[in-house]
This record gives C-alpha cells, structure tokens and sequence, in this order.
C-alpha cells in the first residue's frame, strides 16, 4: 500500500520532469544556439517563401533551427561567414575556404553544365535541347539562369571554370529567403525590388551573411525552387512536381507526406559528390531484384521504387500466388501508383501554342487573361495555354532512353514534331509500360531549314519578343546567338513532348484499381506487347466457342421437344415413327 | 385463372424491378461538359447569376474532395455548386406541408471528372420530383427545371469566367444579409 | 405397361460429395472465368479473378482427395473405355429413345457409367481437364515461370487461349451432361440417383 503510494506521486513527478527536459531547447527560446543538441524532432521543411519577407531588421529565424540535419558544426560560429556579403561569389568563396572540393563537384554536374552527352555521343542538357514551354535558353540566359546553379551566365562568355561562380547557397539555404529572379542570370536579389514587375509585390534582399550561416541539406522546397517552378510557372512543366509539394498531404504524395514520412527530395535522389541520382536525361526505367541493403554492395541507380522496395513489394493472399507482384514485368511502379498527377491543386499546363503570341488586346496593347481557377489562359508574350488538374496520364512503353530532338535536328512540318521521344519495345524484357505527362503545343520553324527556331525571347532590348512583340526580330536575334542560319521564313508547327511522371505516389488505397485496366474502357487500351485478361481475348475463339455452346444448347432443346411429342404421342397410343 | 393472376403478379413485380434499377437514371441527369472541372463550374456559376430576374443566386462552392484529401485519400475533382431563388424557395418553405421540401435547398449541381477524364455535369430531375408532390410544388419544380437547363447552356464563344469560390452570399434574391443564397 | 422397380446404391456418399461439389466449383469457376474474360461485369475483375483462383485451389484439394479415393476404392475402373455396346447407345439415343425403345444399357454397381458415358468421362478426363488444367496452372503460376527462358517463348496469349477454349469445351460438356440427365424413366430420375444414391431400376413386366 505504502509502495503503490510512494509510486503514484513518483510518476506525476518523473512526468513533469521528462517534459521540463524535453522542452528545454525550445528554439523559439534558445537565443544563442547550444551547440548542436540532438534533435528528436524530424526535418522540417522550411516555412514557404512569403510574398514579401519580414525585413532583414529582424531576421524571421534563429540560428538554432540549422541544426535541425544532426550536424557536428555550427556554421554560424565559422569565423569564415561572419561577414557582411556583398555578393553571392563572395559566399562561394567563403564556402570553399572549408569545403575545398566542393565546387570542383558540383561543376561536374548538369546542375553546372547544362549538359548532357547521351549514349549515342549526342549533346543533351538544358543547353543544347529546345523543348516544348520557352522553347530554348541560348539568347534568353539572363532570365533562364535563374535556375543554373551558378552566378553570372548572361551569354557564352561565362566562365564555367571560375569557381567562384558556383551557387551553393541555392540548394543549402534553409530559410525560404534566398530568391534568384529571372534578368539577373542567376544571382539572388542585392537589392529590394517588384516582382514580378508592376505586380505591387517586392521581394526583400537576401540577407546573405544570416543565410550563409542557416546552410542546412537540401530539403523539398531548395530543390523546388526550380524544379517546381520549371517553364516560368508552378507546375506548368513536370505536372508531378509543383509548390504543393513543399508540404504535402499524404493524399498528395505517401513518402513526402509532411505529417508523416516527411521525404526531402535527396532521401531517394541520393548524392554522392554533388552529383544527384535520377535524372530525366537517364532513367531507369527497368530495375529488378531485391531492395538495397545496408553493408551490400550496390550501384543501382537510388531514385528509384525498386531501390527501396524491390521488384516483389505487394503482400498478398499467398493461394494468389503472387498476382501483383507478377505485373513488374510489364508496368513500371508508378503506372499504378501515381493512378494521377497535378493533384496538389496547383494543376498544370497541357499545352502551349506559341503561335498566337504577339496577338494584341482590343486596343492593341498586349494582355494577359486567365482560365477559370487562375492559370494563365493567353498571354500576348507567349500565347495559348490549357491547364488541368488531376490529370490521367498517358502510358507508353519506356526503357529509360529519351530520343530528344536538340537545336538543328530536321523536321518533318507535316507532322507533329516529337521535341521528346520515349524509346521502348512492347512486351520487351528491358521496357516497361510508364505513365507520361505529354505536353502538347505549337513552336516556330524554319520553312526552308526545316529546323525548330531559337527565338529571343526574354529581354529589355529592341529584339526580345517579349519587349517588342516582332517574331521575325525575334527570330533573327535568337538564331544568330545560337550561330544557326534562318531563312527568313517562319511558320508554327505542332509538337509534342512527353516527361515520365514519378513523383506524387498515391497512398496504396489510392493504387489503379484492376478494372481501371483489366475492362473494355481500359487506360492501357492499344498499348500491345502484354495479353490483359478482360480486354483482350482471341475474337475467333470467342466466335467459335459461344456459336458451338449455343448450337449443343439448340441440339438438346430440340432432342429434348422431340421427346417430349413422343411421349404424347405414345399416351394417345399413336406411334412417333410415322411422322 | 391462377395463371392469369400469377403473369399478372410477375408482370407488376418485373416492372417494380425494372422501375427500382432505373429510378437513378429517371432522378438525375448527367451531361458531359467539354471544359474542365472549373471552367464548367465557372460557366454554370455565370449562368446562374444571368438568371437575377427570377432570383437566382449562388449561395455557395463546395469541394466534397477536400476533407477526403486532409484524410490522406484521393478522388477525382467535383464541385458542388448550390444556388437558390427566393421565388421558388418562398412558397414552399411557407406552406407546413412543402415545408420538408428544404431538404432539397439550395440546389445543387454538381460537376465532376470520371476515369475517362472528361467533365461531367449531374442534375437532379426537379421536373420530375416536384410532380412527386402535387400540382403546386409541380408547377414550381418545373421552373425549376426550365431554368437549370439554362445553367447547363454552355456559350464557348465567351471567354472562360472566374469561379467564385466560397459562400457569395449576398446579391440576387437573396438579400444583403442572406449570407449563402437562401 | 406397369414397371416394377428394382432399387440398388449406385453411388457412395462421397462419391456424390464429390460430384456435387465439383459441379458447384465448374459452374463457379465458369461463370468467374468468363467474367475475367470480360464477356459481362457481375463482381467486378479484381474479385472475380481472386474468387475463382481460390475455386481453383478448392477443385484441386478435391481432385485429391477424390484421386486418392478412386484407387484406394476401385473404382477408378469405371472410366476404362469400352467400345462394347456404343453403336446400340448411339442408336439409342439418336432413335430408341423416341420411341421409347428400352436403354440397351442397364447400370448396375460394377458398371455405373454406359459406353457413352465412359467415353464421354475419359474425354473429360484426357482431353478437356488437362487443356483447362495446364493452361489454368500456367496462369497462375505466371509469375513464376515468366521470368524464367520459358517466359521468352510462352506468350500469355496462348496459355488464355488455350484456358478459353477449354472452357467453352467445358460448358457443351455441361449443357450435354444435364440434358442428359433428363433422358432417365422420369425427366428427373437420374438427379434423384445423384442426390439420394439409389437409383431405381426399371424391368419391363412380361
């Protein structure tokens, strides 16, 4: 009696003690940060970027929330970043001073370079290919480099060996204030300014020195900075990748779910020297075998389903023997699993028809005008667009390679010119049946080259489309940065481009229903190279069989009617023979 | 005899039957639209507001997605659209014996996306229903009826207007302080 | 024209287990297998192909029992061929019956089944289960084989080909096989036999 007493007070007080403890570190309290506790707490993403950020008078975040990656260093008591930067170079430089290699890294990447060299020694990456939204980066860098991971790149003079150039803090920036805008070719905001211009918003400058000192990992919205803004929009590229994805549901995406699993984009995209796994340029588009395991040796590309969950991840019935799991031969992960994509509510764009461009409003001034729930409908600048959300996808045989149409390849103007081609056999051992977003629209060519156009779009000066509202200026100005010859002759042809789609992965209750395939109004209906049970069938059999059932069903009603007369017949003592 | 009775008994149940499996279809309408979700929400919602005169006005916009979202789970988009007029709603919400026909207010359209990814637009059969409950709420309802076919009139020569989101309240039939149509 | 009536206990308490059972799983399995086959929508696909995978399982655990039953019984030799008597049960059928010519055949315990029927049942046996068999193991077993070099010349298409059309065989068989119970000395006599074991024998009375 005595002891059960002695342990109901003991347990209110050790209560009251783990939670004093607990709540000890309370960043919000924590002034100056203790060096590194453990946090229990899991990553956070950072809050998303505010319309207009508090002024640097009062920095919106303490230093305490760095250490939020478990690191063993505190960058903001590096005597290296206790400076006032002027510039973003002066950072890198900063940087460097501790992580020597870093930048020799990073300038290895496509996040450098821009560039791609695919199987067939064929030039890829954001720098040699057009596509289907801006259409190309050469002549138009000021406002493209908003997204290189480099400062500086207004033209080809950039120096891609000055380290100094590289961006570190575009991706490690854990505050949401670091903002590179399209016309400065890459650096972040010096200065306070409007943006987008005459919107009545501003974005503050960054506070470089408070920013150089918060350097954290990657988390989803670093890496959304352009990935979820790619083609000048919110999710106007990827369809898969937008703003809603900073802090997701577990509706939207179950391994980012912020409440949950909580994913930063690396946690699959593993890093090894900068270079980040899973790239569109090479998909994976096939993996089999078990997941990876810890100690064994593996270089199997890490962005991927497979990695994590091997080829057999569906627990089912063992007397089914496995169904499920006997579809990875034929169905990539996320043709089940990402059943749609756009589903955050930012939605996506699904065409963009550049020939109506340079259309003027009713009283000949360039206009803007938007669709129903907000997007950009038509723009005077750049043209038509169609947006959707909760888009269904189309599905496509993939085996990881892209056939990408780059600067000056012919075309045929009678066709719709593939910008993107997946390459794939149906029912081949090595493709597999992926989902795509294909984004549809209209893009200058040269009648007499037959080749896409490089226009000069972006710009403050007398050529840029955008300023001037003169294709054939534009043309001329484009073509001649990209040292191409033009005919003089332009005309718009339909293209299209087709991007996988993998992120956005659908709780498992949310996975393709069977029927959603296996029925007459099947998603996959026409993709050939796999046999569906309840689509597709032998027509003759069919034919054959029900005919001879229905024939055995006529023989015995009529053997069986003959019977019958007979038997009356005999009753009235008559024969049955005779008749 | 009996068999006479009997065909006469099977004839009333089949029909009861077939009645049973295509009362869905008889209640309601569902149309296809050729705009996405919005703009044909945003359409219907502009159509309704041309219709003041006979005191038509939104009472609100419901997204019946979105609390299944904050549950971690997905559907295809719907919105519901309500609206209302105080000249139909008034009658029968005056009479003690129409007075359970509120269970019907405002009323509702709803616009949807299926697997096929097209839009669709479903309707409830006010013609019908209001012939379910006398000649007063018939002829009522079959206003009713008249004017949401006109909801359902697209114009796709007009540009595409803004959905209004939320609960507009005021405007129309409804009065300043009628807060949601009705 | 009075008959007297003879009453022997043609089939065995799991004998007619096992006939009722089997035929309750091939009306199951047949009525999922065209559903899976998409000729019409009743449970749905995903139910549909799980319930007649687990018919399959069923039929097969019977199958052996009843295999073991049958050898460890005898009378497994039932279904031995015999051509004696099969053009009399074929005149029967297609002229005596008519005009009701008596069954040249007449079943007793050592002899259940008529030529007919015996070469009926070994068709089912050797021809119709192991198409529907084979065909049905491979495709369930897809997952097994599929990856392995068999995968590379064993296209889906043939195994649903063949598992379709041993499924059509199936359903004449069927459609045959209750007609014919019908042809007794009354229409309902052979499912009576079926049900209570005894089956009544009929003599003409001289």
């Amino acid at each position: 009696m005595q002891w059960l007493y002695a342990r109901g007070l003991l347990l209110p007080l050790m209560l009251a003690w783990v939670t004093s403890v607990a709540f000890a570190d309370d960043p919000k309290t924590t002034a100056v940060p203790a060096p590194a506790p453990t946090a229990v707490v899991a990553a956070q993403p950072a809050p998303p970027t505010p319309a207009t950020p508090a002024p640097p008078a009062t920095p919106p975040l303490t230093a305490a929330m760095a250490n939020k990656d478990h690191t063993t260093a505190d960058h903001s008591r590096f005597e290296a970043l206790q400076k006032d930067f002027k510039s973003g170079p002066e950072v890198t430089e900063a940087c460097l001073t501790c992580h020597t290699e870093a930048a020799k890294h990073v300038m290895k990447t496509k996040h450098w370079t821009w560039e791609y060299i695919d199987k067939s020694g064929k030039k890829l990456g954001k720098k040699n290919v057009i596509n289907n939204f801006c259409t190309s980066a050469i002549s138009n860098e000021k406002d493209c480099m908003a997204c290189h991971a480099g400062y500086g790149w207004q033209d080809k003079h950039f120096d891609f060996k000055n380290e100094k150039n590289v961006d570190c803090l575009v991706c490690h920036d854990s505050t949401a204030t670091y903002r590179k805008l399209p016309g400065d070719a890459g650096h972040p905001v010096y200065e306070r300014k409007e943006f987008p211009k005459d919107s009545g918003k501003f974005v503050e400058a960054a506070d470089l020195k408070m920013i150089a000192q918060l350097v954290a990992k990657p988390n989803r919205a670093n890496c959304g900075s352009c990935h979820f803004y790619g083609a000048g929009g919110d999710g106007t590229k990827h369809g898969d990748l937008d703003s809603s994805l900073k802090k997701p549901g577990k509706y939207l995406d179950v391994h980012m779910d912020a409440q949950g699993l909580n994913f930063s984009c690396t946690t699959c995209h593993q890093t090894d020297e900068h270079k980040v796994s899973g790239s569109r340029y090479e998909v994976t588009a096939v993996m089999t075998g078990n997941a990876h395991t810890r100690g064994a040796k593996d270089d199997k590309n890490p962005a991927s389903c497979q990695s994590c969950h091997g080829d057999k991840p569906h627990q089912q019935n063992p007397l089914l023997m496995g169904q499920l799991n006997a579809h990875t031969d034929k169905l990539a992960c996320q043709t089940c699993h990402i059943p749609e994509y756009a589903r955050g509510g930012v939605g996506t764009e699904k065409s963009w028809d550049w020939s109506t461009a340079t259309k003027m409003g009713p009283e000949g001034k360039p206009i803007a005008t938007k669709d129903s729930a907000g997007r950009r409908a038509f723009d005077s600048k750049k043209g038509t667009f169609v947006w959707d959300s909760y888009l269904i996808p189309e599905y496509k045989w993939f085996n990881g390679d892209m056939n990408y149409s780059a600067r000056g390849d012919k075309i045929d103007p009678s066709k719709t010119v593939n910008i993107n081609q997946p390459e794939g056999t149906a029912g081949a051992a090595d493709s597999r049946i992926w989902p795509f977003k294909v984004h549809r629209g209209k893009q200058a060519y040269d009648k007499e080259f037959s080749y896409l156009l490089n226009v000069h779009t972006a710009g403050e000066d007398e050529t840029a489309l955008w300023h001037n509202f003169d294709w054939q200026k534009a043309i001329t100005a484009g073509m001649a940065s990209a040292e191409m010859p033009y005919s003089g002759k332009f005309d718009f042809v339909s293209t299209e481009m087709s991007w996988p789609i993998a992120h956005m992965v659908a709780p498992k209750g949310d996975a393709l229903a069977c029927a959603q395939c296996h029925q007459a109004e099947s998603r996959l209906k026409g993709i050939g190279g796999v046999y569906m049970p309840g689509v597709d069938g032998n027509k003759y059999l069919d034919m054959f069989g029900w005919a001879a059932a229905i024939l055995a069903l006529l023989g015995v009603i009529i053997h069986g009617a003959l019977r019958t007369i007979c038997v009356s017949r005999k009753k009235r003592g008559l024969a049955c023979q005779r008749w | 005899m009996l068999k006479v009775i009997g065909g006469f008994i099977a004839g009333i149940v089949s029909v009861l039957v077939l009645a049973g499996t295509m009362m869905g279809s008889f209640m309601f309408r569902e149309i296809e639209s050729p705009f996405t979700v919005e703009e044909t929400a945003a359409r219907i919602q502009a159509n309704i507001q041309a219709k003041k005169d006979k005191g038509w006005s939104l009472s609100g916009l419901r997204d019946p997605v979105k609390p299944l979202q904050a549950a971690g789970e997905n559907a295809l988009p719907v919105l519901l659209i309500e609206a209302c007029s105080t000249r139909y709603s008034g009658p029968m919400l005056k009479d003690d014996k129409t007075r359970i026909l509120s269970i019907l207010m405002p009323c509702t359209i709803t616009v949807y996306k299926k697997n096929d990814g097209k839009t669709y637009v479903g309707l409830m059969n006010a013609g019908l229903l209001g012939r379910m409950f006398g000649s007063k709420v018939g002829e009522i309802m079959a206003e009713v009826a008249a004017d949401q076919a006109s909801f359902i009139a697209f114009d796709p020569s007009k540009p595409a207007p803004p959905l209004i989101k939320g609960m507009p309240g005021a405007g129309g039939g409804a009065g300043k302080e009628a807060g949601g149509g009705c | 024209m009075s008959a007297v009536v003879n009453r022997i206990y043609l089939y065995k308490g799991y004998e007619r287990f096992w006939h009722w059972s089997q035929a309750g799983l091939i009306f199951f399995m047949l009525f999922t297998g065209f559903e899976v086959h998409g000729t019409y929508e009743f449970w749905g696909f995903k139910t549909a192909v799980e319930y007649h995978i687990y018919a399959a399982w069923a039929l097969l655990v019977l199958w052996a029992f009843t295999i073991f039953w049958q050898f460890t019984t005898g009378e497994w030799r039932h279904y031995i061929p015999s051509l004696k008597k099969v053009d009399a049960m074929i005149k029967y059928y297609t002229y005596g019956i008519f005009v009701h010519a008596p069954n040249p055949y007449q079943k007793t315990t050592d002899n259940k089944h008529n030529p007919l029927q015996r070469l009926a049942y070994l068709a089912v046996l050797s021809l119709m289960s192991p198409l529907v068999w084979g065909s049905g193991l491979f495709y369930l077993f897809y997952g097994v084989w599929q990856p392995t070099w068999l995968g590379g010349y064993l296209p889906l298409d043939v195994v649903a080909f063949v598992h379709t059309a041993g499924a059509f065989m199936f359903l004449i068989f069927i459609i045959a096989h209750i007609y014919l119970t019908t042809t007794g000395h009354t229409v309902f006599a052979h499912i009576k036999t079926m049900i209570t074991g005894w089956e009544e024998i009929e003599e003409e009375h001289k």
